[in-house]
């Protein structure tokens, strides 16, 4: 009892005397004992469990993002570092634990440093998702003005800035790709630890790869000392990333700071995926354009032409649009006649295949995928010709005519033609059937389209079918990229450590890339066969690792 | 009680503030704002400074709150425990009605004693590793002396008004207001001093093996780390050291009959 520090009200007894002395104004009995209801409500009346459940019925929180919040509040006293692979919902379990601790009245002054591409975002979810009144910091705005403030790092570590942000007790420090700081020699990392905070939230999705030594600095941000000190840990543990296996008790060290979930350990894992290759051949005609486009040279990059030929496998629509935009006096003679080929073209082999295709699945839901708008056009009307009914669905759509196109689709249509599953996607368990009319060359963004239907609340098997045309593009993506490294069974779930692991940040540009470099065709495949080699054995490497000693 | 049926709350809410409730069917509620409650809830200061700059009366708005959350796809705000609106009301609310001289009301042709009460709502918040809160209502007779709790409670049992009713009288305090909520407090210190709060040794547990940690973290480091090493001490402490607020939600003075402590 003597430790505790006792606070009393000091302002209310003498405001009553003033409010008394004055003569009013007084509530009416019916306002007093309805403020007195309002604190009832508002109050926190355990110290343990989540309050903020009951305030945010608008969302529907899986299993593991409300354990993680707990955890981080109950188990780590609010410093924790969060490390969920990509795509399980980091920022929600993040603005989750922000919210508990404003309704508990424990954080009023919060600053969330976030990569600049995602301020916005950040600032939208926290305002619609968990009605946190977070700002965007803006050229103006001083700091002290605003409660929850997002900004960049490069923003807030600017000079100006610096000196200011330093000077706050924040009650709350959010790091978003904390990974970042791995560094303890760098300017960042001097910058983070310099900052007052009460409660701090790491969120990385790339961790476990990380030398040990990275995973030192990052704990020692949040619990100096938690992992003993630099020179101790260097000593005991070196700078090589294998030492972490030969401690059973670091790990557990480790575990007390940092929460990390896989879709393997989730609830996502309960239905079954099926997944199919369909291979189509193209149509005489087809294949004889395609080879035209292919073997020429003029007009345009092999950057270009890599492009027009994924259309060319997707629609004619397609790539007929992008040839015309090219179209200028210069080229006009070279590409006229590829174009005008391309317009005397019979219907796509794939969008056939796609109709047999959905007679066979009979009267089920299906999404179907594709890269191209050209491409959904075309198929939205070549599927009324056969008498299929199908609704468009793009990310670009408001918030409304998502829910709508949804209704649409679960009501309505039985097919639902999509350009993008990314981002503020939708939630479509109700179906679970999907087919990839093209693949795109970033196996993460597949992951999230299948993420739409394979997620927490599908109750049935899911059937995903993935169409290429043999002996094009696709194939060389289809059985290098897809196929050899067993992506759609093992690797997906693992994919961002090990891309991480070889340093690569965007899959899909790497490949690009190798298409632009590579002066054949051929040549392009011995590059990306070697690509997923490396993948490949990286992957097994990682998975031994694991085996061994359980995924931190 | 907290807020169990927020249809109803919000419709006496409005009410109390003398706004007419236009609709209110099937959880959908129609109100339309007089000048006071549209100034307070629907924040365009710059509107009401206008206006009132040209001589207009002003044009409240019209608020429609959906309490029902099947009819959410409806126009009009879903209102719910989490959403801004109810939150800007109760702030409003707990802003707004701190402090009552309230009378009971009687219907009688004699004279009639009503004796004062200090009532105070009081909040005590327990804040270590995690925080908890209490809520409590106690009335002290100033007259007598006698104290009571969960005084709200017994008060929901009776009518109040903000006039004395006819024939009756009040006696004045023998306690001073002050010297009144001095008592108060000496029962809630005592209160307090009572109880075990595992919940604080918890916390200093908490705290010592964090500072103990961090020392050893800078072990054998030199001198200049010392500011740093305060930073973090400091940020451990404000984190974890065990702390008790009490804040008054509010009170005021009440009149009451002094049957009132016999019949409840």
């Amino acid at each position: 009892m003597n430790n505790i520090t006792i606070n009393h009200d000091s302002e209310f007894i003498s405001g009553l005397q003033d409010t008394l002395n004055k003569e009013g104004p007084f509530s009416s009995w019916e306002l007093f004992e309805m403020a007195y209801q309002a604190e009832q409500t508002t109050m926190t009346k355990e110290f343990y469990g989540l309050r903020a459940l009951e305030f945010l019925p608008h969302m529907e929180f899986l299993p593991h993002q409300i354990d993680t919040a707990k955890q981080a509040i109950e188990h780590m006293n609010g410093r924790a570092i969060l490390a969920d692979e990509v795509g399980l919902g980091k920022t929600i379990e993040a603005g989750l634990i922000l919210k508990e601790y404003m309704l508990r009245g424990l954080v009023k002054k919060a600053l969330i440093l976030v990569p600049a591409s995602l301020v916005n975002q950040w600032v939208k979810e926290l305002n619609e998702k968990f009605y946190i009144p977070a700002v965007a910091h803006r050229k103006n705005y001083n700091w002290e003005q605003y409660e929850v403030v997002v900004t960049s790092m490069d923003t807030a570590k600017r000079n100006n800035h610096r000196e200011v942000i330093e000077n706050i007790d924040y009650d709350f420090l959010l790091i978003d790709e904390a990974h970042k700081l791995k560094n303890h020699k760098t300017k960042n990392y001097e910058f983070v630890r310099s900052l007052k905070k009460k409660y701090c939230l790491l969120l990385t999705a790339t961790p476990v790869q990380n030398k040990l030594i990275e995973i030192f600095n990052l704990v020692s941000i949040l619990k100096p000392g938690h992992l003993g000190n630099y020179d101790s840990f260097v000593k005991q543990y070196g700078k090589d990333r294998k030492k972490i296996n030969q401690d059973i008790y670091l790990k557990q060290l480790v575990q007390k700071v940092m929460v990390r979930n896989t879709r393997k350990d989730t609830s996502l894992n309960n239905a079954k995926r099926h997944i199919e290759t369909i291979w189509v051949n193209f149509t005489e005609p087809e294949k004889e354009v395609y080879n035209q486009l292919d073997t020429s040279v003029q007009p345009f990059s092999t950057f270009s032409k890599i492009t027009f030929l994924r259309e060319l496998c997707s629609s004619r629509e397609a790539c007929y649009l992008s040839l015309q935009k090219l179209l200028n006096k210069e080229n006009q003679e070279l590409l006229e006649p590829i174009i005008e080929e391309i317009g005397q073209l019979p219907h796509h082999a794939k969008a056939e295949k796609v109709v047999e295709l959905l007679k066979d699945i009979g009267d089920q839901k299906v999404i179907i995928f594709t890269e191209y708008r050209a491409t959904q056009l075309y198929l939205q009307w070549y599927l009324q010709q056969h008498g299929i009914t199908s609704v468009p669905f793009r990310g670009g759509f408001k918030r409304g005519k998502k829910d709508w196109m949804r209704q649409l689709f679960k009501d309505r249509a039985q097919v639902l033609i999509a350009t993008e599953a990314g981002g503020e996607g939708i939630n479509l368990q109700f179906c679970n059937y999907m087919i990839n009319y093209d693949l795109p060359w970033n196996p993460m963004r597949l992951e999230q389209r299948i993420g739409r239907i394979h997620r927490y609340g599908q109750e049935k098997d899911v059937h995903i079918y993935n169409f290429a045309i043999q002996d094009t593009v696709e194939e060389h993506i289809m059985k290098l990229l897809y196929e050899k490294i067993n992506l759609f069974e093992q690797v997906i779930g693992h994919l961002d450590d090990i891309l991480s692991e070889l340093q690569i940040n965007d899959l899909e540009s790497e490949i690009q890339s190798i298409y632009n470099e590579s002066s054949s065709s051929g040549e392009a495949k011995i590059k990306l066969d070697n690509l997923s080699s490396i993948i490949h054995n990286t992957q097994n490497n990682l998975q031994e690792e694991q085996q061994q000693y359980g995924n931190i | 009680m907290a807020i169990s049926n927020l249809n109803t709350f919000l419709k006496d809410y409005f009410r109390a503030h003398h706004c007419e409730i236009l609709q209110n069917d099937n959880g959908i509620m129609q109100i339309q704002l007089n000048e006071e409650m549209d100034r307070a809830l629907m924040n365009r200061p710059f509107y009401w400074h206008y206006i009132k700059k040209m001589g207009h009366p002003g044009d409240p708005m019209k608020l429609t709150l959906i309490t029902n959350p099947e009819q959410r796809e409806q126009n009009g705000e879903w209102i719910h425990f989490g959403s801004p609106r109810l939150h800007q009301i109760i702030n409003h609310l707990k802003n707004n009605e701190r402090f009552t001289k309230l009378f009971q009301t009687i219907e009688t042709t004699t004279n009639t004693a009503l004796h004062p009460w200090l009532v105070v709502n009081i909040k005590i918040s327990y804040i270590g590793k995690q925080k908890k809160d209490e809520l409590f209502s106690l009335g002290l007779n100033l007259v007598n002396g006698a104290m009571k709790t969960e005084m709200m409670e017994k008060l929901r049992q009776i009518d109040l008004q903000n006039a004395i009713s006819d024939y009756c009288y009040t006696i004045s305090p023998l306690i001073k207001i002050n010297s009144g909520f001095n008592r108060i407090k000496a029962v809630l210190d005592d209160y307090l001093s009572n109880q075990e709060h595992k919940w604080a040794q918890d916390s200093l547990k908490a705290l010592e093996n964090e500072v103990e940690l961090l020392k050893h973290f800078y072990q054998g480091n030199d001198e200049q780390d010392e500011e740093r090493v305060q930073k973090e001490i400091d940020e451990i402490t404000q984190r974890y050291s065990p702390k008790i607020d009490l804040s008054v939600i509010n009170g005021g003075l009440f009149y009451l009959n002094p049957s009132f402590t016999t019949t409840s």
